[in-house]
């Protein structure tokens, strides 16, 4: 009974709140400012360098890795994979074109009513040549994306809402309300961690600001051994608080990754990156 | 010695009985766990070890350490309640987050 009117008063509390409706341009300048406020030491084209924009330490060790990047051997063996004709004689530019094609996802697909990942792409491109569709995570669909990404560097971010389609904007605030959702038998939040958390310590780790969180995928980890994904990523945050988490390239971290990528709108693609 | 042989089977019968009662008790309590931990996933709120907790559970009733089965399934339904309980105050909560 408690229980009830304790979610009874939440719900009156979130409906005062949200009693001004706020589009996604609104969102995202507010998400924008929160962190400009937070860090405003930090230039706002750095934050897309994740912690090292706001661990000056771990910056120092990372900018020497950057000098003979992990990732460059991902680069390569991703360039030979996307110049290898399929079975059937075509090849991942009759897809892509030259690949750099990174700043075009994701996307919401009015048709199929649903957004559209380079990650799918990259699979759609495969099945619909006859070849088998890759493991999501990590290997070569990650080699792939790594090279694609590479020769997208400096395109700007720019996630669109199409505004003649209500069902691209509930696919937006779904991913938004994933991101703000307490979740696990921690009972955190994305956004406890990578906004409220931003700068503070977890363990020996630093959380970094949710800002320029998608531009640089996919990342070299050092504790991968690898390159890996941005839904590889996800999944590892929510296991990280107990929570179950979710099948990559499932409509959640799908619409997640559309939210997630809106808010960075006008940043600089810098993939792939590489992080510890 | 028939009168032993009839006792003896007697309570033989009774052993079988009895743990074949604590294995329905746990069948259904386990089902009753799962289905909690399905409902917190429709929810998108399962928690990362319920499943675990249950298989777990699953393999010590094969082994017939049925105090340790049955408390592993009430850990998960605590946790799959937990879960529905969580996703019930956040679906109103998460929008106080959002900066604005
Ligand atoms: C308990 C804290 C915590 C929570 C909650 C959490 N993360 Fe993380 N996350 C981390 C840590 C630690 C790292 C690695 C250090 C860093 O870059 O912040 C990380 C890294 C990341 C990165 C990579 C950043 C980069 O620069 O490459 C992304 C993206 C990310 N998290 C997204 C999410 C999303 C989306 C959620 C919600 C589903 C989430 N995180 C929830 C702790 C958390």
């Amino acid at each position: 009974m408690l229980r009830k009117y304790a979610i009874l008063l939440g719900a009156v509390m979130a409906l005062a709140w949200s009693s001004t409706y706020a589009n996604p341009e609104d969102d995202r300048m507010a998400f924008e400012k929160y962190f400009t406020t937070k860090f405003p030491e930090v230039p706002l084209n750095d934050f897309q360098n994740g912690i090292y924009s706001v661990d000056p330490v771990a910056r120092a060790d990372w900018e020497q890795i950057e000098e003979f990047p992990p990732y460059e051997l991902a680069i390569d063996a991703g360039e030979a994979e996307y110049n290898k004709p399929f079975a059937n004689g075509k090849s991942y530019s009759d897809c892509f074109g030259d690949g750099a094609v990174r700043g075009q996802y994701p996307y919401w697909d009015s048709e199929r009513k649903e957004v559209i990942t380079m990650e799918l792409a990259i699979n759609e491109c495969r099945t619909s040549n006859g070849e088998e569709p890759l493991r999501w995570n990590k290997g070569k669909i990650a080699e792939l994306s790594a090279y694609m990404s590479y020769i997208s560097r400096g395109q700007t971010v720019d996630v669109k809402i199409p505004e003649d389609d209500p069902e691209a904007l509930a696919a937006y605030e779904r991913g938004k309300q994933f991101y703000y959702t307490k979740r696990g038998q921690l009972n955190f939040s994305c956004f406890d961690c990578h906004g409220t958390g931003a700068g503070k310590g977890v363990r020996l780790e630093k959380l970094s600001p949710a800002l320029g969180h998608t531009t640089h995928w996919p990342v070299y980890r050092s504790k991968w051994g690898a390159v890996g994904t941005l839904h590889r990523r996800f999944g590892g945050c929510n296991r990280q608080v107990r929570a179950k988490n979710f099948k990559s390239q499932g409509q959640e971290y799908r619409e997640l990754e559309y939210f997630l990528t809106y808010m960075s709108n006008g940043h600089e693609l810098n993939g792939p990156g590489a992080r510890r | 010695m028939k009168k032993y042989v009839i006792s003896g089977l007697l309570a033989l019968s009774f052993v079988v009985a009895g743990t074949s009662l604590a294995g329905d008790e746990f069948e259904a309590a386990w089902q009753a766990a799962d289905d909690k931990r399905k409902e917190a996933a429709s929810m998108k709120s399962e928690w990362r070890d319920t499943k675990k907790m249950l298989d777990k559970a699953k393999q010590a009733a094969e082994k017939g350490d049925m105090d340790a089965a049955m408390s592993l399934v009430a850990m998960a339904h605590e946790q799959a309640a937990d879960g529905i309980e969580q996703a019930e105050r956040e679906s109103v909560m998460w929008i106080t987050r959002v900066p604005r």
